[in-house]
């Protein structure tokens, strides 16, 4: 599926997305700033499909705001974004983002890439099984009975379907996020992008959620996942990038990036985390 | 205790009308209220050079007190604005001119009570920023500011007693007036009193519920 | 039309009038602040029948609205006692007033000592009993001053909304700033420029308080 836009003055048009479906994410010069302050300074790169790729960085290094570009929360500066079949394009020379997509094509968009926030954002006001169906009934426009099987089995699949119930505030940190992971699936996304899923959770509940996160690498879900969680990101990543500043320091397979990277400030920043 | 029982039953029907009087003046307050105060507070919002002057006029209904309200509208409007024409409107404006006040203040807390990150998560599922105020913003502001607004209809309906200086026919005007026609003021006022504090502590209680269910439900 | 010299003009009375507000309110305030604590002592007493007895007045004082018990206490109060006690019984309406508004006042500042009191975080409490003191001067050393810190701006707002209150107490013939405003009124046919005039007073006056108030709390809770 392609949305035609008009291609970005001063850059090569790129339809490779179109004809290579085994892209899921292609991102290519990517900046963002806010206001004065530059985060983004240039980022390209692509993720085949059924990848796992962690992005891993110190606080300000301007890894949640990449993944919050590639869903729209954030309006990229200049650059051009392709992911799951839709093209995000925007002016080349930085201006506030002139994007050409309408409010409707970005909903599309997201309804193909599933975020986890690190505050989980599960509403309140409505039950676990409510907070699932939600999205199901008014994007994918399911009907209620639908819309509570496929809930149900999503919420079985993190298990948490004897809460379905129950509401948010009743439920433990791993709990909610569990929760938030499942509502996010049953959209059957393309792509799931995770911010910093586990870091406010207590450590005893990190784990049952890294647990879930490995499931869906292993059933081959396309995943970008922003983490502090270093075992995670070696053992069931297949690719780790490590952000500075705004660019990409170190981009590799874990094995080569956590045991001898190249960079020195990708040295310094594991070795913090891993004595 | 027959004597009284038999004063207050002759009674009966002056006194309905006048608790019919004391139910449908706060209701009109009330909901008037809450109009005018959502009408101030998105304004607050949307057009910021109003803001001074509305500040102000909030400020002017929470500091004057109810009575002093009443009387300035029921007596003093009339020659300014030609309107109210009877005292019964004058009742319901001037309640409601003190209760709009508060009530702006409550949509305003309504209006930053609800996290932005749940709308963030409900856009990143795909759904637009209109879903998302529908069906994610507005439930939850109802839920967190439905205390509030019960408690401001208590004090409403407090104050709508007041409204029989002005000779509005509520339960207290009808009391009163029964007492000077009668002579006996302790049964219809006693009687009238606990009806007063039977109505009062109901809608407290319904008020505590609705407060201790939301606790329950919303703690963050 | 909105001529407010004749406000001015009768400046004289209607500040006579103004001061009887301030006396109504510090007597009630007085009463209500004795009886709440009072109240508030019954309300967190073992004794249940006290217990039960407190909290029931409590709720019967934040129950009825003040006009209501301002007539009946004018009206049916003395009537009652005299049938009682075969004399004739008559309250003056300073009286009924202060009797009504410290009444209703009461149970608003027994609930806001209670909440003072409790609201001192336990913790206090079991640090200073670990270090060996006694109940009485835990009381008096951690949790009253605590308490008191903690319960000051209610109380200050609870009592402006006390000095509006007192504005009702013309209905019963007391020569307030209202009754005057009404007497004013009548003699000169103009009563715009009057409650205007009123209204706005008593706005910029409870307006100062209130900030007053603010800024005091601002200090407490920085200190």
């Amino acid at each position: 599926m392609n949305t035609t836009l008009t291609a970005v003055e001063g850059e090569r048009p790129c339809d490779t997305m179109g004809a290579d479906p085994s892209v899921a994410i292609r991102v290519v010069g990517l900046k963002k700033s806010f206001g004065d302050v530059a985060v983004l300074h240039g980022i390209s790169f692509d993720l085949p499909r059924g990848q796992v790729l962690s992005i891993i960085g110190a606080s300000g290094s301007g890894k949640s705001t990449l993944l919050r570009c590639l869903n729209y929360l954030e309006r990229p500066s200049a650059g051009a974004i392709w992911i799951a079949g839709h093209q995000l394009t925007f002016d080349a020379n930085g201006e506030g983002a002139r994007h050409s997509l309408s409010a409707a094509q970005i909903a599309r968009v997201r309804a193909e890439v599933g975020m986890v926030f690190q505050q989980f954002n599960l509403w309140p006001h409505m039950t676990v099984v409510q907070n699932v169906m939600e999205a199901l009934i008014q994007v994918r426009k399911l009907n209620s009975k639908e819309a509570r099987n496929r809930a149900e089995h999503y919420l079985a699949k993190v298990n948490m379907l004897d809460a379905a119930a129950r509401y948010p505030a009743r439920l433990s940190g791993g709990q909610q996020q569990r929760v938030a992971i499942a509502r996010a699936l049953a959209m059957e996304p393309q792509i799931m992008l995770f911010d910093e899923a586990t870091s406010s959770l207590d450590p005893e509940l990190t784990a049952e959620v890294l647990a879930v996160m490995r499931l869906l690498a292993r059933d081959g879900t396309t995943m970008v996942v922003v983490t502090h969680e270093m075992a995670f990101a070696r053992e069931v990543s297949d690719r780790v990038m490590f952000l500075h500043d705004g660019l990409i320091e170190e981009d590799g397979v874990p094995s080569v990036v956590f045991s001898n990277p190249g960079s020195n400030r990708c040295r310094q920043f594991l070795s913090k985390f891993l004595g | 205790m027959e004597f009284w029982t038999r004063t207050i039953i002759d009674n009966s029907g002056p006194l309905l009308d006048g608790f019919r009087i004391t139910v449908s003046v706060s209701i009109i307050a009330f909901v008037v209220a809450a109009a005018a105060g959502l009408i101030i507070s998105l304004a607050r919002i949307y057009a910021p050079p109003l803001r001074p002057l509305l500040s102000a006029y909030i400020a002017f209904c929470r500091n004057t007190p109810i009575f002093v309200q009443l009387l300035w509208v029921a007596y003093a409007w009339y020659d300014i604005f030609t309107w109210p024409k009877d005292v019964f409107t004058a009742a319901w404006v001037a309640l409601a001119l003190q209760s709009s006040g508060y009530l702006a203040e409550t949509f305003h807390a309504g209006f930053d009570s609800v996290p932005h990150g749940q709308v963030e998560a409900a856009e990143a599922l795909g759904m637009s920023r209109f879903t998302a105020l529908r069906r994610i913003v507005a439930p939850q502001m109802l839920l967190t500011m439905a205390p509030a607004f019960m408690n401001q209809f208590i004090v409403i309906v407090k104050c709508s007693t007041l409204v029989s200086v002005i000779a509005v026919p509520d339960l207290m005007f009808q009391a009163i007036r029964l007492t000077n026609i009668w002579g006996e003021p302790v049964p219809i006022l006693t009687f009238v009193a606990i009806i007063f504090i039977i109505m009062i502590m109901s809608l407290s209680a319904l008020s505590k519920s609705l407060t201790d269910r939301l606790r329950l439900r919303m703690a963050r | 039309m909105f001529d407010l010299s004749l406000f001015w003009e009768y400046r004289a009375i209607l500040l006579q009038g103004m001061l009887i507000n301030l006396l109504i309110f510090a007597l009630s305030s007085t009463l209500g602040l004795t009886i709440g604590l009072i109240a508030c002592v019954g309300r967190l007493s073992s004794f249940a029948p006290l217990r039960a007895a407190s909290a029931g007045y409590i709720e019967i004082g934040r129950s009825i609205p003040e006009f209501v018990l301002l007539i009946w206490i004018n009206n049916v109060l003395p009537f009652a006692l005299s049938t009682m006690l075969g004399e004739r019984i008559h309250f003056s309406p300073i009286l009924s007033a202060t009797l009504a508004l410290g009444v209703v006042a009461s149970g608003y500042f027994a609930e806001t000592f209670r909440a003072g009191i409790q609201a001192v975080p336990r913790g206090h409490l079991e640090a200073a009993r670990a270090l060996g003191m006694r109940t009485p001067r835990i009381l008096g050393r951690i949790v009253l001053p605590q308490a008191i810190r903690l319960m000051l701006p209610e109380l200050m707002s609870q009592n402006i909304g006390l000095l509006k209150t007192t504005t009702l107490v013309s209905v019963i013939a007391v020569p307030d700033i209202m009754y005057q405003v009404g007497i004013i009124g009548q003699q000169e046919m103009k009563p715009l420029p009057l409650y205007t005039g009123t209204a706005f007073a008593f706005f910029l006056v409870i307006l100062a308080l209130t900030t007053l108030v603010h800024h005091t709390h601002g200090h407490l809770r920085r200190s």
